[in-house]
């Protein structure tokens, strides 16, 4: 997933979210099924909201997985979340994208769910402490078994960084950078001053740096 | 004029956020010091997408997407539509009760019922005359003293003699505890110690 940089602009400093150019096409799809339930056509919408839910849903579990680092929490998340957007799209602003409102939606799902997990491991003993998902290999199928084995380290070691950084961090973190939001769309989500989630941007950053980079 | 250094906040912004102006594009361009610390900046940056975004694709492979989906939509299948209200099952009310008996089940029922009758009534008269009273069945101990005569007596009738039956608490507690303290109990011990006490299991 190499990205060559600048992804996209940022707002302005003074915190006024710049007018966003055309809407995404989430954002007019998610303004039509509005028009279908506001319309009675609950039938119809849902069937549109399947497409919506597709389109979004391999987004949404990557948030939702950096974000709690459990596949049965952010499985859960994203359920909820979804639900959600439908229960509520009659409050959908057509004039904001679609992706925003859905971020901050899917966040504060992953934060009852991050409380309702906390309160549960206070009381009960957890059978397993490992994680429920397999070993990833993102390293390229032609590598040799000790390049492998490397870049195996190395995905382990980057978990470890990202997982050290303080939660707030990490959420911004993943917002910013692997969600791609803007600063001003991070804000928005979190319920944050732009101001603020740079600070902890930067310094989820200089953190990781700190922890990563091995200085030839 | 030549452009400084790019700091180290504002390479994190041209890495993660923004496009850098003209001027520090050309000084990119022309530095080959910063130059390095912004790929390196960005290949580390990269390295993290790209560990994340694999480890979160291989919990959630397609086909779990596809359930998470149907799911999804399945639960928005039940929204905002009322609970279905199961029907209590119909009653008969024409069809009459006695029908539904068979006459050696109501002669099954009446002797119940009469043998119900006798014992209530036998019961009641043997309460009233005491003589007709199993012995064993009285509430007060009665004990044959060898030293009444009326025992001995040949032919004669037997008599017993009743005795007090209210023996303190004091004397309750104290044949406990002799009994206890006997020499049978001993083999005992080791079980209650092992027991645990009420005051323990709090």
């Amino acid at each position: 997933m190499n990205r060559t940089p600048p992804r996209r602009a940022s707002s302005s400093a003074a915190g006024a979210v710049a007018p966003v150019a055309p809407l995404s096409r989430d954002s007019q799809l998610a303004a039509e099924i509005k028009a279908l339930v506001v319309g009675g056509e609950r039938d119809a919408a849902r069937d549109r909201y399947g497409d919506l839910v597709a389109h979004q849903q391999r987004r949404a579990v990557r948030i939702a997985y950096q974000y709690l680092r459990d596949a049965h929490d952010a499985d859960e998340a994203v359920q909820d979340a979804f639900i959600k957007v439908f229960v509520h799209i009659t409050s959908y602003r057509e004039d904001l994208p679609f992706e925003v409102w859905f971020t901050r939606i899917l966040v504060n799902a992953c934060l009852d769910l991050r409380k309702s997990r906390s309160r549960r491991l206070r009381w009960t003993v957890p059978m397993s402490s490992g994680n429920d998902t397999a070993p990833t290999d993102p390293a390229a199928p032609e590598q040799t078994p000790e390049q492998r084995l490397v870049s195996r380290e190395r995905a382990d070691e980057i978990t470890a960084a990202v997982e050290s950084l303080p939660d707030r961090q990490r959420t911004v973190f993943s917002l910013c950078h692997l969600a791609e939001q803007t600063t001003a769309e991070v804000s928005k989500a979190l319920g944050l001053s732009e101001a603020t989630v740079r600070v902890h941007l930067f310094r989820a950053v200089r953190k990781l740096r700190r922890l990563l980079e091995h200085e030839p | 004029m030549t452009q400084p250094h790019l700091s180290d906040d504002r390479l994190i912004e041209v890495c993660l956020l923004e496009a850098p102006s003209v001027a520090e594009q050309q000084h990119l361009g022309s530095c080959a010091r910063c130059d390095a610390r912004r790929a390196r900046l960005q290949g580390l940056l990269d390295d993290v997408s790209v560990t994340a975004v694999a480890e979160a694709d291989a919990a959630f492979p397609q086909e779990r997407l596809t359930r998470q989906q149907a799911r999804i939509l399945a639960h928005l299948q039940h929204e905002g539509r009322p609970a279905r209200v199961i029907a209590f099952p119909a009653g008969h009310p024409h069809e009459p009760m006695a029908s539904r008996t068979r006459p050696s089940t109501r002669w099954i029922a009446a002797a119940a019922v009469a043998g119900l009758v006798i014992g209530v009534i036998a019961g009641r008269f043997g309460h009233d005359f005491p003589l007709l009273r199993r012995p064993g069945s009285a509430p007060v101990v009665v004990s044959r003293s060898a030293e009444a005569p009326e025992l001995r007596a040949a032919g004669g009738t037997v008599t017993l003699r009743e005795v007090s039956a209210a023996i303190s608490d004091e004397e309750f507690l104290s044949q406990i505890e002799i009994a206890i303290d006997g020499p049978s109990t001993a083999a005992l011990q080791p079980l209650d110690d092992l027991t645990p006490r009420a005051w323990e299991a709090r």
